[in-house]
């Protein structure tokens, strides 16, 4: 296990919370909550080693075409493909803009 | 070992099968060198979710580490047997296992009343399913439960708290995988009450507000 740190810059900090995802091999959890103004920080505690390059290019194309409001996202990774990281915080953000 | 008799047709493999017949002469000439002495045992091979070339099937190679999982392509004419997460069910070869003091088991003693119950066909799968199967030890004290339920008609989410507040408090994690007709979801997701939830299908992850709606995947 090891915890990876990255943070970006955002707008606004959001309102409210969401959890969305399963504890389970291939997939991950996704936790946000309410940010620092002008921050979105993530922490991503995963199983696999030797991926926060991998994770850096993931979130950087994620958010190069949207402004991000201020986040503090932890992420519980077991193993998900790019793929199914992409979905689950597309699905992350979509809960939180229905709270 | 259990060993089926009636082979499913060609093609008619399904995720989460174990077949047998897999040889190092189907891996490519980069694979890492646990795979090849894994194969060594003649162990089952997993089917995959994955689309593939007529004649061959995506198949997965299990190792002793839990990160140790290989994808390879079996062609269809190389199996010489299947089994299927439900027969393992069938004959219940839980009861008979060494490692029967172990939470895994444990957990499965508890929720098969429940499954048995319940109106879907489900299987074994994870490790405990390839060791049910094979006879090849891999589970341990902190393996998950993992199973399949198949529902080919929607389960409702009303349904699915009800199967999930009956198998709570059980020894082990389970992670049961709903399999619909066109991908499989979590229980526990399909539980829960986020609009959407990620439908694993045969062309990957989506994420879809109804998992038996075939125009979820075709979108």
């Amino acid at each position: 296990m090891q915890t990876l740190s990255f943070q970006f810059s955002a707008g606004h900090p959001a309102q409210g919370r969401a959890l969305v995802g399963c504890v389970g091999s291939g997939d991950l959890e996704v936790m946000l909550e309410p940010g620092t103004s002008g921050t979105l920080a993530i922490a991503v505690v995963t199983s696999v080693n030797g991926g926060e390059q991998r994770w850096q290019q993931l979130f950087q194309r994620m958010f190069s075409d949207q402004q991000m409001p201020a986040l503090n996202i932890t992420i519980h990774d077991f193993g998900a493909t790019p793929g199914v990281v992409r979905l689950r915080m597309e699905q992350a953000l979509e809960e939180l803009s229905h709270v | 070992m259990t060993r089926s008799l009636s082979q499913p047709k060609p093609q008619g493999y399904l995720p989460h099968d174990l077949l047998w017949g897999f040889t190092s002469a189907y891996l490519p000439a980069d694979a890492p060198a646990w795979v090849v002495s894994a194969l060594a045992e003649r162990p089952p091979v997993v089917v995959r979710r994955a689309v593939g070339r007529p004649g061959w099937i995506a198949v997965g190679v299990r190792g002793k580490q839990r990160d140790q999982r290989f994808a390879g392509w079996m062609p269809v004419l190389a199996v010489s047997h299947c089994v299927r997460p439900e027969q393992l069910v069938h004959s219940q070869g839980w009861q008979s296992l060494a490692e029967a003091d172990y939470p895994v088991i444990q957990a499965l003693k508890r929720v098969a009343p429940v499954l048995h119950q319940s109106d879907w066909r489900w299987g074994v799968t994870g490790s405990l399913g390839f060791q049910l199967a094979s006879g090849i030890k891999v589970i341990h004290p902190a393996s998950d439960l993992d199973l399949l339920l198949r529902a080919p008609t929607p389960l409702s989410r009303l349904q699915a708290q009800h199967l999930l507040a009956q198998m709570s408090d059980v020894p082990a994690a389970v992670d049961v995988q709903v399999q619909c007709p066109h991908g499989a979801v979590a229980l526990r997701e399909w539980a829960c009450s986020t609009a959407r939830v990620l439908l694993k299908s045969q062309s990957g992850p989506l994420l879809v507000s109804d998992p038996w709606a075939q125009e979820a995947v075709v979108a």
